[in-house]
């Protein structure tokens, strides 16, 4: 095990960091700079998820006596990726849950994965993805639950992230948050929040804000999330009907402030900014696999170019193989999901970027 | 309700403002005009209205948002008048560093990082007023990442008597002229730049609530 973590932690750190350098030889020295110290903190931080990764993961021998049982239900291979990229702060949060639910009477865990993108600063982001999934799960009521029981779990949950974040912020603020002690009332912090829950037979995607989740099937992309920008037709409406306006500043923002529509948090632009999620539910099929990520991936990297690097990685070897170590399907997880913010970064991201790539094939 | 009561306030501010406007009907609209921001507001001092008159040029939009606090007129001003620590009370701002004088004195000039998600990065603030007799600070707008160009501000602490109670308060008045950018219109300038100083001077009134209320 430690070896193959070592082995897994050791691929996150790209070989060649400048194959993608433009050739611009006037440029390239000072790009080089920033790349290598960019990129220094990049692989560290991807080696420190990696391995959060790896020890938050079932342990091997359990995963096989659990595979062996019924290998329609394996538990899921993912991989991470979050860097910090060319901002100054991370800002950007990851969960993951493996088997975090498991209702009554029922013998199929549900597995939770969430991907939040703070703005204003990292605690709200930070406070979702210590919570979230907590409250998912005591939102759960039953097992194998219908579209209208999946719907209502998930607003109910994000309606109570929502009023803990704000109701929080009348207590403490964690320590790494730069926000001054003497304010504790911070109503101009939020996040988006883009969660799946995958059960064996369905993929639940619950969205508030622009990150998103792209589901790859047959290498071709589906989307299980819509962006919720301003502009949006039926947001634009929302958020007029509301009394509030979108106004183009650099691109349109609610009141020329906030650049997306939805959100945990930001208490001073409600009710224009909503926390609602909008709920998706998506029978599984052949599957290739799922892609969270925050809009540092998605502003730089279309959803067919994205599965295209996650199909790629995930079938390097050819299809799975029944018996396919589960340490090869990770493996290849944290390779799609590394390549792809290396893509990101290479494309001159500006933001955090964070990617989790979860192999669905069975 | 103390919000409805803050909006009817800067409504009926704007309406006063616009009123003045028509009281110079001799000029062209292309000319430069005077106005008084704190007119048809009660009770205000004259050192108040003074502060709160701009000169607004052809291309400007100007805007005047108010609110009332409970607590002493010295607790708010101790926190509004720390140029050199907008932070405190400005949610959005990052950090400040004063890159030219002590912070304290007038012709200081501070460098203003903002918090991510808004359309700025940072801004370079000059100390225009800084009046610890009659609390009233005012900065303007030098240079930066964003894009409220000739931005002034001026904010005054005062007591105020509401008519309906007799209570007395305090009251902090926030005006500001600002270039309209290329792209926008006045009506829009003035909706994006209300909304962060309103979100300002609630931060204000909390922290100096509660800061009041432990002492």
């Amino acid at each position: 095990m430690a070896e193959i973590c070592y082995e897994v932690v050791t691929d996150a750190c790209p070989s060649s960091v400048y194959e993608s350098t433009p050739a611009h030889s006037r440029r390239r020295p000072r790009f080089q700079t920033v790349m290598h110290e960019d990129w220094e903190k990049n692989c560290k931080r991807s080696k420190q998820e990696a391995l959060a990764t790896r020890y938050s993961s079932i342990p091997r021998s359990s995963r096989e006596d659990f595979s062996d049982q019924n290998v329609d239900v394996s538990s899921p291979r993912y991989g991470v990726s979050s860097v910090c990229g060319r901002r100054r702060e991370m800002e950007d949060a990851v969960a993951i849950h493996p088997s975090f639910s498991s209702p009554k009477n029922s013998e199929f865990p549900q597995h939770y994965f969430g991907v939040y993108d703070g703005h204003g600063c990292s605690h709200v982001a930070a406070r979702c993805r210590e919570r979230l999934h907590k409250l998912v799960q005591e939102e759960l009521s039953s097992d194998m639950e219908d579209e209208e029981e999946w719907k209502t779990t998930m607003e109910r949950s994000f309606t109570r992230m929502d009023k803990e974040v704000v109701s929080w912020g009348d207590s403490v603020v964690t320590a790494n948050c730069k926000c001054d002690l003497q304010t504790p009332a911070c109503d101009s912090v939020g996040s988006t929040a883009v969660v799946s829950v995958i059960t064996p037979d369905k993929i639940v995607v619950a969205n508030c804000g622009d990150s998103r989740a792209v589901l790859c099937r047959n290498g071709k992309p589906v989307p299980l999330s819509t962006d919720h920008k301003p502009d949006r037709p039926d947001e634009l409406d929302r958020i007029e009907g509301a009394g509030g306006r979108v106004i183009y500043w650099d691109c349109p923002r609610v009141l020329g402030v906030l650049a997306m529509s939805r959100a945990i948090g930001d208490n001073y632009l409600k009710p224009y900014v909503s926390c609602e999620p909008e709920v998706t539910i998506t029978d599984r099929r052949d599957d290739d696999c799922l892609i969270l990520a925050s809009d540092g991936l998605w502003d730089v990297v279309s959803n067919e170019t994205a599965c295209s690097v996650a199909r790629m990685c995930l079938r390097g070897g050819g299809r799975r193989q029944d018996n396919e170590d589960p340490a090869i399907s990770d493996k290849a997880c944290t390779e799609a999901s590394v390549l792809l913010t290396k893509l990101a970064l290479a494309r001159n991201s500006s933001d955090n970027v964070s990617v989790v790539v979860i192999d669905l094939r069975r | 309700m103390p919000t409805s009561i803050q909006f009817q306030r800067s409504s009926t501010a704007a309406e006063a403002a616009n009123a003045t406007v028509r009281n110079y009907p001799h000029h062209h609209q292309k000319q430069v005009q005077k106005v008084s921001l704190t007119r048809g507001m009660a009770d205000v001092p004259e050192h108040v209205e003074l502060s709160h008159t701009h000169v607004v040029g052809p291309s400007q939009c100007f805007s005047v948002v108010v609110q009332d606090v409970e607590a002493p007129v010295s607790t708010v001003w101790s926190i509004l008048s720390r140029f050199e620590h907008p932070q405190a009370y400005k949610h959005f701002v990052k950090s400040c560093h004063v890159v030219i004088g002590d912070g304290r004195e007038v012709g200081s000039v501070r460098e203003v990082r903002v918090v991510s998600g808004l359309p700025a990065a940072f801004s370079l603030e000059r100390l225009e007023i800084m009046d610890d007799d009659r609390h009233v600070i005012s900065f303007s707008v030098v240079g930066g990442d964003h894009r409220l160009m000739n931005y002034k501000s001026v904010t005054t602490v005062h007591e105020s008597e509401e008519d309906s109670d007799g209570k007395k308060r305090t009251r902090v008045v926030e005006s500001y002229v600002v270039d309209v950018p290329a792209g926008n219109d006045k009506e829009e300038t003035c909706s994006f730049a209300d909304t962060i100083v309103r979100c300002n001077l609630q931060s204000l009134a909390k922290l100096a609530e509660n800061t009041s209320k432990f002492s």
